[in-house]
């Protein structure tokens, strides 16, 4: 009877470690298969939705056109892309190569889970001159490159010819007060809306407020933080006349309809119900797509002095693995390259391309409306590169669309936001 | 009681071990390691540096937390009386003899098989401002368009209409659980007696299932405290952060800013507010049943 028990006892125990010891198994049978045959480059994407299917097929040529890589997503589209990319970066086993945006690229790149890149492109001749300057500062940090920029998207504006045309307007509006005019000339001859800016939150925080108001400052020739990032710098006159912009369109002007939020603004310009509209050039695949729509897409008009818009990046970087193997590293770096090489397919998505030799292309320059707004990479700037950035930037959105909402009086608003910006780069 | 040459203890272990090594490692040790956190200044990726009371000790003087503390108050108390009631009324009508009662129990309680983001995503879109179907049908009736969620003063009620409609049919099963227990000799005697539908209700049916009453409270308040994805995927916290929860904020200052230890400090406060909450809860319901 006890030995009958035992071995009952012996194989449940036995059972429940093979189950497992097979979960290793898989794990470790995956590990071996990658030293044979072509080199195998993981990578994680955060592309959904319209980006994800040119993001798609730019991965499928690359894997077309070459025998010695692949380059293989080892999973599916991400509810929460950077929760995950942190927990995996923390266990260090992320993959070989990771998209992510530049202004969350520098919260990670002081924590050290990112490669810095530049004995690797060194040691491979990767042609860096043939990056458009800015987009490649941005990835820096410290002197030293950490990822390769694959696009910029800048903040544009989006002017509906058919209103325009319609309201007698022939010049494209420059400064704000033109802005203003050729919004108000629309709303009474055609009675649709003239500036379709997003100032509310509802499935998006009101972050086109902030990438203007930045756009703005750095029109005037200031910037939003201090040379080096480390106190607010907006509670001075341009940030005043800057502020004052966004709340009177609102407010004042009653160009945009208060409550607006990011679906709203998108969908009214979409559907031809508004004449003039801001957002990053990512909107333009699916201003495309809307039959009857008749609409231009230009950089963003120097508002309030000088040439100057917001932009964001989607960069490429290679986390820290506990073990580097050199020949895997140059196939990362290959196919880093290449994508950002064919940035005309990308182009297809919206996107400004960051080489040089792409703007040259065929395939680029025949597309319609990306050679219109394709200068705006010249005059974009990237966000200030501190670790704070993230909170900064929703705090700073917050608190826009809360001065926005409420007129409140631009002085007050701003004293708020500086105490509470500086308190928040502190903390880190 | 115990079989001879059972070793039942033993063998308990065995067949528990499974689970329990899987709790050990997913609910125990995160729960023991986030006090740990709550104690340095970590950002997942680098080591911590020993921070002592400091992140409980900023908490105190952070505006948002005290925010977000009251917006998840207020959220407990636009959703918890009426998903009692909603769950009870439910429970009344597929408990009754009304011919539509099978229908209206699977009705009732499909909304809460689906996802948060599903239901989150879903009515976000009925309640957008400019293209959503109830505004649609506002201005059919000759109606102002709402700003359901981007009007400050709406804003958390529109999240909680969509998590009644969400969670109403869970405290439904819990409430037709505790009317199906009362036995039917009762019911039968009243009906002799001649006892309406109203004097039933109010005389056997509600007093008879206080103690599941008293359960469906203690759980419910808990979820509502923890309320998050309706909230994240509906409103982002918006308008200008006033519908932004207590659970939101965990979740930014820790994953988006990297602040894991004020995170982890953050809550532990939520945890012990509830846990205080409850404790109250069940000893003023327990005295009354005694």
């Amino acid at each position: 009877m006890r030995t009958h028990n035992r071995k009952r006892a012996f194989i449940a125990i036995a059972l429940i470690g093979l189950m497992m010891l097979s979960t290793l198994w898989a794990a470790g049978s995956q590990e071996q298969k990658k030293q044979e045959g072509p080199i195998e480059v993981t990578f994680w994407s955060l592309f959904t939705g319209g980006d994800g299917e040119f993001f798609d097929a730019m991965v499928d040529e690359f894997n077309r056109t070459h025998t010695d890589i692949v380059a293989k997503t080892d999973t599916v589209k991400f509810d929460n892309y950077y929760t995950k990319l942190t927990t995996a970066l923390s266990a260090k086993n992320a993959p070989d190569v990771v998209v992510v945006h530049q202004s969350n690229l520098l919260g990670y790149v002081p924590r050290g889970v990112f490669l810095s890149l530049d004995d690797l492109l060194a040691k491979n001749n990767a042609p860096l001159d043939d990056f458009v300057a800015a987009p490649l500062e941005a990835v820096k940090y410290d002197g030293k490159t950490y990822a390769l920029p694959l696009d910029v998207h800048a903040l544009i504006m989006y002017y509906n010819m058919d209103l325009f045309a319609e309201a007698g307007i022939t010049k494209v509006p420059q400064t704000y007060a033109e802005v203003i005019a050729a919004a108000q000339a629309v709303q009474a001859k055609t009675g649709a809306m003239g500036l379709a800016v997003d100032n509310t939150t509802a499935t998006y925080k009101a972050y086109t407020l902030t990438r203007l108001f930045m756009s703005m400052l750095e029109q005037q020739g200031t910037s939003f933080l201090n040379a080096d990032n480390s106190k607010a710098n907006f509670n001075n006159v341009a940030g005043e006349k800057a502020l004052k912009a966004l709340v009177d369109m609102v407010q004042v002007h009653k160009t945009t309809p208060a409550g607006l939020d990011y679906d709203g603004a998108v969908n009214a310009f979409r559907l031809g119900k508004a004449a003039i509209h801001f957002n990053g050039v990512w909107a333009t695949g699916s201003f495309e797509k809307q039959t009857g729509l008749n609409f231009k897409a230009v950089g963003l008009p120097p508002m309030l002095g000088k040439p100057a818009a917001w932009s964001g990046s989607h960069t490429l970087a290679i986390p820290v693995q506990r073990t580097q193997d050199p020949a895997k590293l140059d196939a990362a770096l290959t196919f880093i390259l290449w994508m950002t090489e064919h940035g005309d397919m990308w182009a297809k998505a919206g996107h400004i391309p960051t080489r040089h030799s792409v703007y040259e292309k065929e395939s680029f320059t025949s597309l319609p409306h990306r050679k219109d707004y394709a200068d705006a990479a010249s005059f974009a700037f990237a966000p200030p590169a501190t670790p704070a950035w993230e909170e900064v930037y929703s705090t700073t959105s917050d608190m826009l669309e809360y001065a926005v909402a409420k007129n409140q009086n631009v002085k007050t608003a701003l004293q708020a936001m500086e105490t509470k910006i500086n308190s928040i780069i502190a903390s880190y | 009681m115990a079989i001879p040459g059972n070793k039942d203890t033993r063998d308990g272990i065995i067949f528990a071990l499974p689970f329990l090594l899987v709790y050990l490692v997913f609910m125990v040790f995160p729960l023991g390691f986030g006090l740990f956190i709550s104690f340095f200044n970590w950002d997942i990726l680098s080591s911590g540096a020993f921070a002592g009371w400091a992140n409980y000790r900023r908490l105190f003087q952070d505006e948002l937390f005290f925010s977000s503390l009251w917006h998840t108050v207020e959220f407990v108390l636009i959703t918890t009386p009426v998903l009692m009631v909603l769950g009870f009324s439910m429970a009344l009508l597929v408990t009754g003899n009304s011919p539509l009662r099978k229908v209206s129990e699977n009705v009732f309680f499909i909304p809460y098989i689906l996802s948060m983001t599903v239901v989150g995503t879903l009515w976000a879109w009925l309640m957008q401002r400019d293209y959503g179907l109830l505004n649609q049908i506002v201005r059919q009736l000759g109606g102002e368009p709402v700003g359901w969620l981007t009007n400050p003063k709406q804003a958390m009620w529109s999240v909680g209409i969509a998590t009644y409609w969400w969670t109403a049919g869970f405290n439904m099963i819990l409430f037709s659980a505790g009317i199906k227990q009362i036995s039917k000799e009762i019911y039968e005697s009243s009906q002799i007696d001649g006892a309406n539908y109203f004097q039933t209700l109010f005389r056997i049916t509600i007093p008879l299932v206080k103690p599941t009453a008293a359960l469906c409270l203690i759980l419910q308040v808990i979820a509502s405290f923890n309320v998050f994805g309706q909230v994240y995927v509906m409103t982002g916290g918006g308008p200008h952060g006033r519908t932004r929860v207590l659970t939101q904020y965990i979740y930014e200052a820790g994953f988006r800013y990297f602040k894991m230890g004020y995170s982890a400090a953050m809550a532990y406060m939520l945890f012990l507010i509830i846990l205080v909450i409850s404790v109250i809860q069940y000893a003023a319901l327990g005295k009354e049943r005694s």
